[in-house]
């Protein structure tokens, strides 16, 4: 299996200006969220780039991504028809080709030398399956996530067959259909924004749209994805920021610096702030 | 074999082997070796079964099998009140460890083993609820509910279909509408959940969803339960009972949890149990303003209305189990948790409301059996117990899991002219009876659990009855159905249960037979016992004459009756029709965003009231569309008058009642003088509850072998001393009967107000037997004997005359030969609206019975609202806010026997009978007192004035008893006690059976018989000794019942003089003989029935009547 193309859907609704946020990145250069993204994949050893966007936000993607822009395609996803419909959108780019699909209101810290866009492409490469990154998360989340139930693939650590797969699961549904065994009470394995998936996907969704056409969900897919093929769930060494949640970018970008070059230095302006904040 | 190995064994024909056989040839020696035995198993075993069979058998060796084995030589040994209070503080192994304790120094009791029995019971109970609890937490779904602690951490959100608006602004309605359930073989109780949780394979039960509608009063049969959730614009919950007439706004996240505070508990505890406001976050004190940005987004809250349909309590239909089950799936919907927002349910979702429920019911303190949620379920199913496997939390612990499983029946199983047919032959009624069926469940896990033989094969044999219903339904023979759902209810049903019939349902029975003959196809009972739900089944081109005539049967038989039995409403005949869909929601929108029409008489009043320019746009826009409807939709046709009604309210209770009242009260002898003294010696705290006490340097000691004659092994031996004498004086016509039937029997009905005296309380000699019927059994049979009819009296008050005159008169006095006389009353009370301080006094400083958890926290919560009625009405006010006749109360027995002076009873019977020497004055209740040669001989022998017979106590054997007061013998009221643990030194109980010689006591009123015909020197006489008798202040429950069936029951204050305190007075010549427990024991509860059966009392009475 070789995946060299990558997928980054930016057209929701809520979602467009994110990509678009500064940050100062580990090595304490000021970028925008899109490049610190972007890197993460071109790192990966991923050659072309395909954005999914909203109709006339190419050019500021385009200034957004600096350097890299040389390396980006973008398709419009030109209605509102879900999650599915946008990684649908792309399917041409795909080429029948396994890609990393992501998405671009997430921002990763990676806890080994290896970014997390790497390991997962690592381990999709070995285990020559489909593989979507997960991290086990407090049920307290549950309604902004897919999330997957499964079993441990023996000897394999991090690794699980998927049994389910749920968008948004309710506690109710996520305790009866995804729990798994090893993991705290109260915690399910939801996903990273992070997939290496085959091209049955888009098969898959390609069915979904014929049959709804009104809105499509890649969960929906995914759950069928394992009764066609290998599907695994992988608990990569790594952290993902949320930055659309409220003060997701502030807390993403506190994470990023203290695993970058000027810990030290943030550090202390948190211990500043720490002792002279009153209240 | 030993009891415990017989527990142990894994052969099921050892078992199951019924303990009475078990014990029959049992020594006490070797009784009291096997318990020791079950005692270490219980402790050591692991698995809950065990245990609970254990201790069923510890109770059943203590509460029936020891007692007949005491010699009348057993030690009396008394129960320490130290383990009593144990006891009453649920700390069960501590109060077995205490009362072990005293039997193993002093020797085994009647009175240890009571206590031991009780405890016994309680914790075998106890161990069951917990481990049910357990498994309703442990159940996948349920628990996350139970780690949630903090708002920010709430996974759950509101569907974005319901936070979406309409065009004029209101916001969609998601209503889920909900068939009720009925049981259609009566499954025997298996779906108690200990019986499903040990012996799954016998739990099964045919359940059918039905829609309901009241015969004449509906159009057509609809889903009897709604429930509506609505997002609005404020952030708060709240919650509408439509049915209940109540509404309240909650801000306050502990309120949710206050489960009793209003009519809203039911509501509260669907919001809990659906995950809306977990069960973990109880207490946190955080806040629900917060929370509910959380689930529904901004400023906004919830608002949810449940609506019944009018559809009467008690229906043994499962309604409130339903409702609440629909509430479930409302919110579980609207908050993402079903897959589809509308339409019916999946089966996973099914399964997780049906396990909310039982959460549902037990944070609401209640307990509905295991089939109950039925009606989610779609058409007619059969539910079934499932053995616990690996990966169910029972496993290792029960046998059976908690949750049943359920199989739709498909066309084969029953096909659609079968069901059609089924609704062409059954009429469906309420019989208007409303009775507590929790004792029934009690004693029919217990039976369950001792394998009682005769029950045990009458259980197998109604899950073959099951198996017949099947058969027929595959079959189409609806007839059938009926035959086998008559013999369940005659055989297996009444084999277990002999308390599930009643006279009137037994009536109604014999009534359909003999109008429809053939064309009478059957009965069944619905739920826990019959008079409530009931079902008969009559050939189909009879249905429509049946359901009317049934009707008139009813109402005659409920006329005939209500003073009798405790009916709760009207009886009905319900249409109905078999819903296929279970349990579906439908989103209403734009216009059709409506409440039920009720609702608004609930929120309009509320609404109109407020400025127009400060009601939200929201409302405003809701009222708009509420008017248009009225206008345009013809159901709606009579809302503006209905709104005028609750708006503008006619005079609250009507001069009716009012005027009632007082004629009632000039009637009875009410004294206004004397009402208001106590009033003022009331409020001024001279009376209350902590008054009622003796003085507390008062020396209380137990009395000694010369303080009383113990005449146990005199009563009934073939020849006594005595024997010859009394049967010479009831020869002689020296004696005449006098059995108290003034009261209402508060405990017997739960306050409910019929006459105790003419409740047809148990079958003897082969028919239902009124208390009446049975005393003057008793007579009729020494009558007999002695060739001398003994004159009967019972004594009466303005609530009990009546109607005993009625049945007396109706019933020919039971064929009774001799003289029955009623003694009208002459003193009467008005209850009065309670201090605080006296239920304060009641339920905070005398020890109480603390209830299982939940269960206590409900009753908390429910005393709280009682003190905050007291406040609101008035403490020490009258109580005048029920019918008259729950306003009125008798003022206690001491006036009974002073009343057959006052009311020339007394006077009249000696003209006619100048040989007349002795009264034997008797409780109602007290069914084993008759009037025995041996004890009257004794008494005439003894030249007593009072001759007292008091028995060896028993734990249950509260109130009171023989005590030496200051080293002088007498009887002493339980309320007269200054500290709770003196009454724990006594070892005898007062029955209140007294024989008395006229003449002594007349002396001792200062009168001879001439007097008796002077009015006013009676008179005179009596107050001169009602003044040297205590007042005691009692708090009494009272039920106010309202709308379809529902009750409230309030504490009220009214006072009393008690008959035994004559005992106090020196010049009294009072003795004291000790008899047989069977002729003293009192029947105050029916919960006492099965025991009474089972221990022999029932024989014992029945063996000294003739009918």
């Amino acid at each position: 299996m070789q995946i060299q193309r990558a997928i980054i859907t930016a057209a929701g609704k809520n979602q467009r200006q994110l990509p678009l946020q500064t940050l100062v990145d580990r090595d304490g250069q000021t970028k925008t969220a899109l490049a610190i993204l972007l890197e993460e994949v071109i790192d990966a050893g991923i050659d072309e780039v395909c954005l999914v966007i909203s109709p006339g936000d190419q050019a500021a993607y385009e200034t957004a991504a600096g350097h890299l822009a040389n390396r980006l395609q973008f398709v419009e996803q030109s209605e509102q028809l879900g999650y599915g419909h946008a990684v649908w959108s792309a399917r041409e780019f795909a080429a029948s080709q396994p890609f990393l699909l992501l998405v671009s209101d997430h921002l990763y810290v990676s806890g080994e030398q290896r970014g997390c866009a790497k390991q997962l492409i690592e381990t999709a490469i070995a285990e020559d399956c489909a593989v979507s990154a997960v991290q086990a998360t407090h049920e307290s989340k549950l309604p902004n996530y897919g999330a997957v139930g499964g079993r441990l693939v023996p000897a394999r650590r991090g690794l699980y067959e998927i049994s389910e797969v749920m968008e948004k699961p309710s506690p109710t549904q996520a305790e009866q259909s995804l729990l798994v065994p090893g993991l705290r009470a109260g915690h399910y394995l939801c996903f990273f924004g992070m997939h290496v998936l085959s091209s049955q996907v888009m098969e898959l969704l390609d069915a979904d749209l014929k049959e709804n056409e009104s809105s499509v969900h890649l969960s929906s897919a995914l759950s069928r994805l394992g009764g066609r093929q290998r599907y695994l769930a992988y608990e990569l060494d790594g952290r993902r920021y949320d930055i659309g949640d409220k003060y997701g970018l502030l807390t993403a970008q506190l994470a990023i610096a203290l695993d970058g070059q000027d810990r030290d230095e943030v550090l202390t302006g948190l211990v500043e702030l720490l002792v002279t904040s009153r209240k | 074999m030993s009891l415990v190995a017989i527990i142990e064994s894994s052969d099921p024909a050892v078992r199951d082997r019924c303990l009475d056989s078990a014990c029959e040839d049992l020594e006490l020696d070797s009784l009291l070796a096997e318990c020791s035995a079950l005692e270490e198993f219980r402790r050591r075993s692991e698995n809950l079964y065990e245990r609970v069979r254990a201790l069923f058998f510890l109770y059943s060796i203590h509460r029936f099998h020891i007692p007949t084995k005491l010699g009348t030589d057993a030690a009396q040994s008394n129960i320490s009140f130290h383990g009593y209070e144990h006891l009453l503080s649920r700390r069960f192994e501590e109060a077995i460890d205490s009362f072990l304790e005293i039997q193993s120094s002093e020797g085994a009791s009647d009175g240890i083993s009571s206590a031991l029995a009780a405890a016994y019971h309680q914790l075998a109970f106890q161990t069951l609820a917990n481990q049910v609890r357990h498994s309703v937490r442990s159940v996948k779904g349920n628990q996350w509910m139970f780690r949630m602690g903090h708002h920010a951490n709430h996974p759950l959100r509101v569907r974005s279909e319901l936070t979406a608006r309409n065009d004029d602004g209101t916001r969609p309605i998601l209503c889920e509408r909900t068939p009720v359930r009925m049981d259609l073989s009566h499954c025997g109780w298996s779906d108690i959940f200990f019986l499903g949780m040990n012996y799954p394979e016998g739990a099964r039960v045919l359940n059918v969803s039905i829609d309901l509608a009241v015969h004449g009063r509906d159009k057509e049969p609809r889903p009897p339960v709604e429930a509506y959730f609505r997002i609005i614009d404020e952030p708060i919950i709240r919650l509408t009972s439509v049915d209940l007439g109540a509404t309240v706004d909650i801000d306050d996240l502990g309120e949710v949890f206050d489960f009793a505070k209003d009519y809203l508990g039911l509501l509260k505890a669907a919001v809990i149990a659906s995950g809306i406001v977990p069960p973990g976050i109880e207490g946190s004190g955080k806040s629900l303003k917060k929370l509910l940005a959380r689930v529904c987004g901004g400023d906004r809250g919830i608002e949810i209305v449940s609506n019944v349909n009018n559809i009467p309590k008690g229906s043994r239909l499962a309604v409130s189990t339903n409702l609440l089950a629909a509430l479930i799936g409302a919110c579980m919907r609207a908050t993402g948790q079903t897959k589809n927002l509308t339409g019916p349910l999946e089966e996973s979702e099914r399964r997780v409301i049906l396990a909310r429920a039982l959460l549902g019911e037990w944070l609401g303190g209640s307990g509905g059996g295991w089939q109950d949620s039925g009606g989610v379920w779609p058409g007619m199913k059969l539910i079934t117990g499932v053995m616990a496997g690996e990966s169910d939390p029972e496993h290792g612990i029960s046998r059976g899991r908690l949750m049943p499983q359920h199989r739709i029946l498909d066309e084969t199983d029953c096909s659609s002219e079968t069901r059609q047919k089924l609704q062409d032959c059954l009429v469906l009624v309420h019989g208007g009876m409303a009775q507590n069926v929790g004792p029934i469940l009690e004693m029919v896990t217990e039976k369950y659990l001792l394998r009682s033989e005769t029950e045990w094969d009458a259980r197998q044999n109604a899950l073959g009855v099951l198996d017949d219903i099947l058969t027929s339904l595959k079959s189409g023979d609806v007839k059938s159905v009926g035959e086998r759902t008559t013999h369940n209810f005659k055989g297996p049903i009444q084999t277990i249960i002999p308390w599930a019939s009643n006279y009137f349902t037994e009536h109604l029975i014999e009534s359909a037979q003999k109008d429809f003959g053939e064309d009478f196809w059957g009965f069944w009972m619905l739920g826990g016992m019959s008079g409530g739900g009931m079902g008969f089944i009559f050939a189909p081109h009879r249905k429509a004459e049946a359901q009317e005539r049934m009707q008139e049967i009813m109402s005659q038989a409920k006329h005939d009756l209500e003073n009798s039995l405790p009916f709760a409403m009207e009886p009905v005949v319900y249409d109905f029709s078999i819903n296929e869909n279970g349990s579906t929601a439908e989103l209403l929108k734009a216009g059709q965003a409506l409440m039920p029409a009720n609702y608004y008489t609930v929120r309009v009043p509320t609404l109109l009231r407020k400025p127009s320019q400060d009601l939200p746009a929201t409302e405003r826009a809701e009222l708009d569309k509420f008017g248009a409807a009225c206008r345009n939709d013809p159901e709606l046709s009579g809302m503006v008058q209905t709104l005028f009604n609750v708006m503008l309210p006619k005079g609250q209770g009507g001069d009716g009642e009012q005027h009632s009242l007082r004629e009632l009260l000039d009637e009875f002898g009410f004294d206004r003088e004397q009402h208001e003294r106590i009033r003022t010696d009331l409020r001024d705290g001279v009376i209350g509850l902590s008054q009622n006490r003796l003085r507390a340097d008062s020396i209380i000691e137990d009395v000694t072998e010369d303080d009383f004659t113990d005449a146990r092994a005199i009563v009934g031996s073939k020849s006594s001393a005595s024997k010859q004498r009394g049967w010479d004086a009831l020869k002689n016509g020296e004696l005449a009967m006098v059995t108290l039937a003034a009261g209402a029997g508060s405990r017997w009905t739960q306050g409910a107000g019929v006459v105790k005296a003419l409740n047809p309380f148990a079958r003897l000699g082969g028919n239902h037997r009124t208390f009446i019927e049975t005393h003057l059994g008793k007579s009729r049979r020494i009558s007999n004997q002695a060739s001398a009819a003994v004159p009967h009296i019972f004594t009466t008050s303005y609530l009990t005359h009546g109607p005993i005159d009625d049945v007396l008169k109706l019933r020919e006095n039971y064929g009774y030969d001799g003289p029955v006389i009623l003694s009208p009353g002459r003193s009467i009370g008005l209850r009065m609206i309670p201090m605080v301080r006296d239920l304060r006094f009641a339920w905070e400083e005398m020890p109480q019975q603390v209830l299982d958890e939940q269960q206590q926290k409900v009753r908390d919560s429910l005393r709280a609202a009682l003190i905050g009625w007291a406040q609101g009405a008035g403490e020490g006010g009258d109580y005048t806010d029920n019918l008259p006749m729950q306003c009125l109360h008798p003022v206690g027995h001491w006036y009974e026997i002073p009343n057959l002076l006052l009311n020339g009873t007394l006077a009249s019977l000696l003209q006619e009978r100048p040989q007349l020497n002795y009264l034997l004055l008797h409780n109602i209740d007290t069914l084993g007192a008759d009037a025995n040669p041996d004890l009257l001989g004794m008494h005439i022998k003894s030249n007593a004035c009072l001759s007292f017979e008091v028995i060896t106590r028993r734990l249950e054997d509260r109130g009171g008893g023989l005590a030496r007061i200051n080293g002088r013998p007498r009887l002493v009221e339980g309320l007269a006690m200054p500290r709770e643990e003196d009454e724990f030194k006594l070892s005898y109980y007062n029955t209140m059976t007294t024989w008395i010689s006229i003449d002594p006591l007349l002396d001792a009123l200062g009168l001879n018989r001439t007097d008796l015909n002077d009015q006013a020197i009676v008179t005179a006489a009596v107050r001169d000794l009602a003044a040297r008798m205590p007042t005691y202040i009692t708090l009494k429950d009272v039920k106010k019942r309202w709308g379809h069936g529902q009750e409230d029951v309030f504490p009220v204050t009214q006072f009393e003089k008690l008959w035994s305190d004559l005992t106090a007075l020196p010049e009294i010549d009072s003795r004291f003989l000790l008899v047989p427990r069977h002729r003293g024991q009192q029947l105050k509860d029916p919960a006492q029935l099965d025991g009474w059966l089972r221990d022999g009392s029932a024989a014992y009475v029945e063996s000294l009547c003739e009918w």
